[in-house]
């Protein structure tokens, strides 16, 4: 294998196991023809290519299938994903229900949603007993002080109503998902995402604030909603839309909570996630772009 | 291979209408493809392979074109790709579209 075949297989992995597996070979054949005889590093225009090529034949890829269901699917990750970050910060204090919360996130990451459904419900009944100050199944010392990642114990500002629409939601999408076929499994990358979530800094909002959202947090869920948008475009698909709404509803319910004293800081920043849920949503239906407009 | 996927957007880009145009002359595989859409064009429309590919899956999605037989050339794996009769109609239709839009500005103009 030359240098520049391996580089070029390097690219393909862009592309998703399947695909490479049945064209990998073909396409790199016609990269090697239309390369020029001395060339060792791929040209940026074929590496652009292979990389753009790669993540829209992913997008193609995970467009198939019922649209309501991977979107449920999709956005009970996202808010579980959210629900064990709120978590971690206290895994030491409270190693059962963190162990518990990352069971019900792996369950749902597998597509096992009638296995995550009791983790969920469980580790849900003790975080809504923890906001409103009571003891269910073991003893718990309140408030729950964190070990790392954030210097605000667990659920300071947060009434228990507002912890339970977060997990009755879950409850529902995994309940609508457990009659019929089971989901696909979902990347790992959503483990990558919790720290993210979880950690308090860096700090952009005044320390007072009830409920301060942190640099790291907005440019992941910033940067998440926007590959929602592309990919919307690219396959036309109405489920990542679906997903972003369901998230936009349980941050939405979070910051409601605390409506009479939310910041400019707080409106750019919930506006901004909705922005982005409404163009997720609009732009599979965008007008035909034809040939005398490009 | 493109049964079951996703229909994608409607849209009708001028790389796809060059990329239909090669293939009215008969099945091609995506090396020869890229070529002709190169001569067909003067060389102003130059799809990389990745862009190629996912132009042709698109294509495919839409049964604009289909697979029409795989090779192995030399150790390598070859499809050629064949375009469909709702690839023909929706080719000819867009090059009816911009004949009478290119009218519209050569009556009124010293093309005419």
């Amino acid at each position: 294998m030359t240098p520049l075949e391996r580089r070029y297989r390097l690219l393909l992995r862009a592309y998703p196991p399947a695909y490479r597996a049945a064209h990998g070979t073909e396409l790199v054949g016609v990269l090697l023809d239309c390369a020029a005889p001395d060339r060792t590093t791929p040209e940026l225009r074929e590496a652009a290519g292979l990389l753009t090529g790669g993540l829209r034949e992913r997008v193609r890829h995970a467009a198939g299938g019922s649209a309501w269901r991977d979107g449920l699917h999709l956005g009970a990750t996202a808010v579980m994903a959210m629900q064990l970050a709120a978590m971690l910060p206290y895994a030491g204090s409270l190693p059962l229900w963190g162990v518990l919360s990352a069971l019900a996130l792996l369950a749902v990451v597998r597509g096992r949603v009638r296995l995550a459904l009791p983790f969920v419900l469980l580790t849900g009944a003790k975080a809504v007993a923890i906001a409103s100050g009571q003891q269910l199944v073991d003893m718990t010392m309140l408030p729950v002080y964190p070990g790392f990642l954030t210097p605000r114990p667990m659920f300071v500002a947060s009434a228990p109503a507002t912890v339970a629409v977060g997990y009755g939601l879950v409850c529902c999408c995994l309940l609508a998902l457990s009659a019929g076929e089971a989901p696909r499994t979902r990347s790992w990358w959503w483990w990558a995402a919790v720290p993210f979530l979880a950690w308090a800094g860096p700090q952009w909002m005044a320390a007072e604030t009830p409920i301060p959202i942190s640099l790291s947090r907005m440019a992941l869920e910033v940067a998440v909603l926007g590959l929602a948008v592309w990919a919307a475009r690219v396959a036309g698909d109405p489920r990542w839309a679906l997903a972003a709404a369901l998230y936009l509803l349980v941050v939405s319910d979070q910051l409601g909570e605390h409506f009479a004293v939310l910041t400019r800081q707080h409106l750019a920043y919930w506006g901004l996630l909705a922005l982005l849920t409404a163009l997720a949503a609009f732009v599979p239906h965008g007008g035909r772009r034809r040939v005398l407009l490009d | 291979m493109f049964c079951g996927m996703p229909r994608g957007t409607d849209e009708v880009s001028e790389p796809m209408y060059y990329v239909l145009t090669a293939l009215l002359d008969g099945p091609l595989h995506g090396h020869a493809i890229m070529k002709i859409v190169g001569e067909l064009s003067d060389g102003r429309v130059k799809p990389s392979v990745g862009t190629l590919y996912g132009i042709l899956e698109r294509l495919g999605d839409r049964g604009l074109v289909t697979v029409d037989r795989e090779e192995k050339v030399n150790g390598r794996d070859r499809r050629y790709f064949r375009i469909s009769d709702s690839g023909q109609s929706a080719v000819e239709a867009e090059a009816r579209r911009m004949h009478e839009a290119a009218a519209l500005v050569m009556k009124r103009t010293s093309f005419a």
